[in-house]
């Protein structure tokens, strides 16, 4: 009856795991892009321009700054028609239409003019004081541009692929997030069974055996936190790294902490599956199956702990609200 | 006679030549952002703004940048998911540009109208004031940006499911020199 008991946990276990194996399979990213150069009149780079392009259809617009040498990458456009228009301080806007395909897109250049000179005049469209002289003095200073600033490209330049990869790190690390608190409660409610599923009595005298009903509720806890607990590392293991990035704070407290869950977490079931063998034979729970409760609180509190850890530092105030 | 009227037109005219633009070039900076959740109060700092201002014919024009990954909260973890929802890869610097007249600069309290880049947006702040305080070459000049999350389209990170608050005032502290 209880080994039948025993079963089912273990077929809920991997029902509950199956479901959330699908959510691991990454998401297909398109390969077509934009990219050239964005140069003034006389060939020079011009770094920090705004290149926008529009998706003429739905109107989403992406946007990127060219580097110093002028350069500008717009990766990952779905396929489709654009509209693509750039602005420069001190320059006018260029624009230019482009489709995107599947395929690799020739280089998307833009030549930068100086702006069309200001209206003098209401009514006089066209034309201008500076456009008839076009050496006279005007009162607005020349605007510092990015590239005067003395950054270097790899500051200024859009790295889609980073963002992508800190896109991804993040949608995987609020799923181990959320896993995380959810797998607490049937952690705490184990635990909190964990004493109605010992059989009692001192050496020599009856032993007085647990329910089955209680052994078998306390089993499938365990089996449910089990299953949680390993979605949940799977989205931390598994969430990308950001390249070079030294860790530091209170994830490096949260981290050292797998240490000692992440065993414990291992060694736990093991140890329960050996003392309820025990407890099904009729015997009271010796030898190393005595460690599961132990080891099973110590896992716990590192788990909770190591929840408190990378909220540190705490600072209650949601009586403040919103 | 002729090389007197030249002489004496050349002079009249090196006033003109003298009046050369004026620039600024930012020496030090503090850039903080402060976020606020009900569990949490986070502060990430940033030294690494550049910027220049050049004065030309009475009027100011300035800009300051800074690498959006530089500002650092004393947790990497948490910096790189603000790296993330700022679209800060994609979207690597935050520019500040400003124009004011000259002559404006000289008062404690300078009101600025701000237009920043940042996570791929354009954002306006008129009229916010900041402290001006002189010591020897140095200006110092420092004041707090209103900036709001929603200001920049950035979808606010949550920490158990709740979400930060939408203001994320930046406190500027920054020395100019002329240059």
């Amino acid at each position: 009856m209880k080994a039948k008991g025993a079963g089912t946990v273990l077929g809920a276990v991997v029902c509950l795991l199956s479901l959330f194996l699908p959510l691991a399979s990454p998401a297909q990213t398109s390969a077509a892009g934009l990219s050239g150069t964005v140069k003034n009149a006389s060939g020079g780079a011009v770094a920090g321009a705004q290149v926008s392009a529009r998706e003429t259809p739905s109107g989403k617009t992406t946007r990127t700054l060219s580097g110093p040498d002028g350069r500008y990458n717009l990766p990952d456009l779905e396929p489709g028609a654009y509209e693509v228009s750039v602005t420069a301080d001190g320059f006018a806007a260029a624009a230019a239409k482009a489709t995107v395909t599947g395929k690799p897109q020739p280089a998307l250049d833009f030549v930068m003019n100086s702006p069309a000179p200001p209206v003098s005049q209401p009514g006089q469209a066209g034309q201008s004081t500076s456009a008839n002289l076009p050496n006279a003095p005007t009162s607005a200073p020349p605007s510092p541009s990015l590239g005067d600033l003395g950054f270097s490209s790899q500051q200024t330049q859009a790295n889609p692929q980073l963002q992508a990869l800190l896109d991804k790190r993040t949608h995987m690390l609020k799923v181990h997030q959320r896993l995380g608190l959810i797998t607490a409660i049937p952690m705490a409610a184990t635990l909190i069974t964990g004493g109605g599923a010992k059989a009692l009595g001192r050496p020599g005298q009856p032993i007085r055996e647990p329910t089955t009903a209680n052994l078998d509720f306390h089993v499938a806890l365990g089996g449910v936190t089990t299953a949680l607990y390993a979605a949940t590392a799977y989205y931390a293991i598994f969430a990308p790294r950001a390249p070079d990035t030294k860790k530091r704070g209170a994830i490096r407290v949260h981290e050292a902490l797998t240490f000692i869950h992440g065993p414990g977490m291992i060694l736990t079931p093991v140890l329960g599956i050996m003392a309820y063998k025990q407890e099904t034979a009729g015997e009271k729970v010796h030898g190393i199956a005595a460690a599961h409760g132990p080891v099973a609180d110590v896992t716990a509190l590192a788990y909770g702990a190591s929840i408190i850890a990378v909220s540190w530092p705490i600072h209650l105030k949601f009586w403040k609200g919103q | 006679m002729t090389r007197r009227l030249l002489l004496a037109a050349l002079f009249a005219a090196l006033p003109a030549f003298a009046q050369s633009d004026t620039q600024w070039v930012l020496q030090q900076s503090t850039l903080s952002y402060h976020m606020s959740h009900p569990m949490h109060e986070v502060d990430g700092v940033s030294h690494a703004a550049k910027g220049k201002g050049v004065c030309h014919a009475g009027q100011c024009s300035f800009l300051i940048a800074a690498p959006v990954k530089s500002f650092d909260s004393g947790d990497s973890n948490r910096d790189l998911h603000m790296l993330q929802a700022t679209r800060g890869a994609q979207f690597p610097m935050v520019l500040v540009r400003t124009s004011f007249p000259e002559a404006a600069s000289a008062s404690p309290t300078i009101y600025v109208d701000l237009e920043i880049q940042f996570a791929g947006q354009t954002a306006h702040y008129p009229h916010v004031p900041f402290q001006r305080t002189t010591q020897g070459n140095d200006v110092h000049i420092s004041g707090t940006i209103p900036a709001t999350c929603s200001d920049f389209k950035i979808d606010r990170p949550s920490f158990l499911t709740v979400p930060i608050k939408n203001e994320i005032p930046v406190r500027v502290d920054m020395t100019w020199q002329k240059n």
